[in-house]
C-alpha cells in the first residue's frame, strides 16, 4: 500500500464521464426533488380536512413508493417501450404516430426524472400530511374569516409551521436522489451513451465492472462529502428555528 | 370539544354563498385527488394487464388490448428464473430479521437518548438523520471488502447485520420523535414503586410506544424488502434476494420478455403493497415529526 495523495481525485475530476454524472445528478436533484416536494405538498394540502377513509387513502396513495426502485426502472423501461408501452397506447389513442422509446433519445434524462417523481411524490405527501393535520384548525378558520387567499394561507400558516418537517423530508429526498442507481440501471443502464449516468452508477461501474476500485471509492467519497455538506446546511437551518 | 363549539359558531355565521363555495371546493378536491389516484395506478394497472396476457395492438384504430386472460406468465417466471420462489422466501426472511433487529436496537437507543440530558443531544439525533440520508453507494465498496475480511460475505447473517446497520439511524430518529413527546409520569410512578429499568421498559414504555414501533417497523420492512445494492454487492447466489433477481431480468443476457418480466416484477412488489395496505390502521400512524404534533395538541387543549 502506498500513499498517492490526491492523484485519484485528480483523475476522477478529469474524467468527462464523471463530470457528466455530476451534471446529471445536479439537474436531477434540482428538478425532481422540487417537483416531488411541490406535488406532494399539493396533494397533502388537498387532504388536510377530514373526510371518510382519509387514513386509508393516505396509505393507498403511498403505493408507487412501495414499488422498489429496481422494479420501477424495469416497469417504466417497458411502459415507454415502442411495442408494449402505455405511452404508445396513449399516443395511438390520440391518433398520433407511434414513437420509439424516449429513453433512447435526448429525452432520456427528463423522462428518467419523471419516473422518479412518479415514485417519490407519494412519499412526500404521506410524510407531510400528519404535519398539516396537526396545525390547529383555529388558524385556518381565522385566515378564512380574514379573507386570506389560498396562497397566503399556505405562505403564512402552513409553511412556517411545517418548516422543520419540510427540511427533514428535503434532506431525505436529496440524499436518496444522490444515490439514484437501481432505477437508472434498469431504465437506461446510464445511456444512451452516458446521458443518464449518475455518480452512484459511475462508482458501481468503476468498482465492480472495470475493477478500478480506487476510482470507484474516490467518486463515492465525493458523494459523501456533498451529502454531509447538505446535512450541515440542514442542521444549521434547523438551529435558526430554535432561536 | 373546543373544535365542536368553533364549528357551531362558524356554521351560524356562514352566509349562503360561502356554503356553496365550500361545496364546490369539495368537488374540486375529489376531482384532483381522483387525478392523483389515476396517475398513481395507471402504470401499475397497465403492468398488471400485460402480466395477465393482454397485449397492445397499436395497428388498430382506436388501439386495443388483445389476448386471452391467463396466469401463464406467472408460471413462466418460475421456469425462466428457477430459484424465484426461493429468492422470495430469502427476501422475506432477510426483511423480517432486519426489521426486528433494527426496531429493537433503535427502540433501546432512542429510549436512552430521550431520557438522558446532555449538551448536543439534539445535534446527535439530527446527526443520525443525516447519516440515514447518506446514499448506500457511498459506503458499499468498503462494505464489500469488510464483509470478505470478517468472513460474512455471502451469508444471511452478514446481509441482515449490514442492512440493520443501515436502517437503525432512520428508525432511531423516528422512534426518538415519539419517545421525546411522551409524558414521563407513568415511568416515574413505576420507578417510585421500585420497578427496574427493564421492567419500566417492558411494561410501561413498550406498551405505550407499540403503535409507533409497529408503524416504523412497516416502513423499515419495505425499505429492506426493496433494498438492491447491498445484497447485490455483499452476497452471491447462496443468499439471493428478489430485487437482485429482478435486476437480472434485463442484464446477463437473460432478456426476459415483458409479459414474464411484468409477472415477476408484480410478484415481487405485491407483498409489500398488500402488507402496507392491509395494516393501514397501523401504517397510517407513521410520522416523522410526532413530537411537534404532540406539542401542538397540548397547546391546543
Amino acid at each position: 500500500m502506498h500513499f498517492v495523495g490526491f492523484d485519484n481525485y485528480a483523475s476522477v475530476l478529469a474524467d468527462s464521464e464523471f463530470v457528466g454524472a455530476w451534471r446529471n445528478i445536479a439537474l436531477f436533484i434540482l428538478c425532481s426533488v422540487s417537483a416531488e416536494l411541490i406535488i406532494g405538498f399539493g396533494v397533502a394540502y388537498l387532504m388536510r380536512n377530514p373526510f371518510r377513509a382519509r387514513g386509508l387513502l393516505r396509505v393507498v396513495l403511498l403505493i408507487p413508493w412501495l414499488v422498489s426502485p429496481i422494479a420501477n426502472g424495469l416497469m417504466w423501461h417497458f411502459l415507454l417501450d415502442r411495442n408494449s408501452g402505455l405511452l404508445n397506447f396513449g399516443l395511438a389513442a390520440l391518433g398520433l404516430p407511434i414513437q420509439p422509446s424516449p429513453l433512447s433519445s435526448s429525452l432520456a434524462l427528463p423522462v428518467a426524472m419523471l419516473t422518479d417523481i412518479w415514485r417519490k411524490w407519494p412519499l412526500v405527501s404521506f410524510l407531510l400530511l400528519p404535519g398539516l393535520i396537526s396545525i390547529p384548525t383555529v388558524y385556518w378558520e381565522q385566515a378564512t374569516l380574514d379573507g386570506a387567499s389560498i396562497v397566503s394561507q399556505i405562505r403564512h400558516i402552513a409553511l412556517p409551521r411545517l418548516r422543520p418537517l419540510l427540511l427533514t423530508i428535503a434532506l431525505l429526498l436529496v440524499g436518496d436522489t444522490f444515490g439514484t442507481f437501481d432505477s437508472i440501471l434498469m431504465l437506461t443502464g446510464g445511456g444512451p451513451g452516458t446521458a443518464t449516468i449518475t455518480p452512484a452508477l459511475y462508482s458501481y461501474q468503476k468498482a465492480f465492472e472495470t475493477h478500478d476500485w480506487p476510482l470507484g471509492v474516490t467518486s463515492a467519497w465525493l458523494v459523501v462529502l456533498i451529502v454531509l455538506i447538505v446535512g450541515l446546511c440542514y442542521v444549521l437551518l434547523l438551529r435558526r428555528e430554535v432561536d | 370539544m373546543r373544535a365542536g363549539i368553533n364549528a357551531m359558531h362558524t356554521a351560524q355565521r356562514i352566509p349562503g354563498h360561502w356554503r356553496q363555495q365550500k361545496q364546490r371546493r369539495g368537488w374540486l378536491r375529489t376531482f384532483l385527488l381522483g387525478i392523483a389516484f389515476l396517475i398513481c395506478f395507471l402504470p401499475l394497472a397497465w403492468a398488471i394487464l400485460n402480466s395477465l396476457g393482454l397485449r397492445l395492438e397499436d395497428t388498430a384504430s382506436p388501439p386495443t388490448l388483445t389476448g386471452a386472460l391467463t396466469l401463464d406468465n406467472y408460471g413462466e417466471v418460475g421456469i425462466k428464473e428457477p430459484s424465484f420462489w426461493v429468492e422470495m422466501v430469502t427476501s422475506a426472511a432477510v426483511a423480517l430479521v432486519t426489521t426486528f433487529l433494527t426496531i429493537s436496537i433503535a427502540f433501546l437507543a432512542a429510549y436512552g437518548l430521550s431520557r438522558s440530558r446532555f449538551r448536543g443531544r439534539r445535534l446527535l439525533v439530527q446527526g443520525f438523520l443525516v447519516l440515514s440520508s447518506l446514499p448506500v453507494m457511498a459506503y458499499v465498496i468498503p462494505l464489500n471488502d469488510l464483509m470478505r475480511r470478517v468472513r460474512l460475505y455471502n451469508t444471511f447473517g452478514g446481509l441482515t447485520l449490514a442492512e440493520t446497520a443501515i436502517f437503525v439511524p432512520l428508525a432511531l430518529y423516528v422512534v426518538y420523535g415519539y419517545l421525546a413527546g411522551q409524558s414521563r409520569e407513568m415511568e416515574e410512578a413505576a420507578r417510585l414503586d421500585g420497578a427496574t429499568t427493564v421492567q419500566v421498559l417492558w411494561s410501561v414504555v413498550l406498551p405505550t410506544t407499540a403503535a409507533a414501533l409497529s408503524a416504523t417497523a412497516i416502513i423499515i420492512f419495505v425499505l429492506s424488502w426493496n433494498m438492491y445494492l447491498v445484497p447485490l454487492v455483499i452476497t452471491e447466489s447462496r443468499v439471493r434476494t428478489l430485487p437482485v433477481a429482478i435486476g437480472d431480468f434485463l442484464t446477463y443476457d437473460r432478456d426476459m420478455d415483458w409479459p414474464t418480466a411484468s409477472a415477476g416484477m408484480l410478484t415481487a412488489v405485491l407483498p409489500a403493497i398488500v402488507m402496507v395496505v392491509a395494516t393501514h390502521q397501523r401504517s397510517e400512524r407513521f410520522s416523522l415529526a410526532p413530537a411537534q404534533e404532540n406539542a401542538d395538541n397540548l397547546s391546543q387543549s
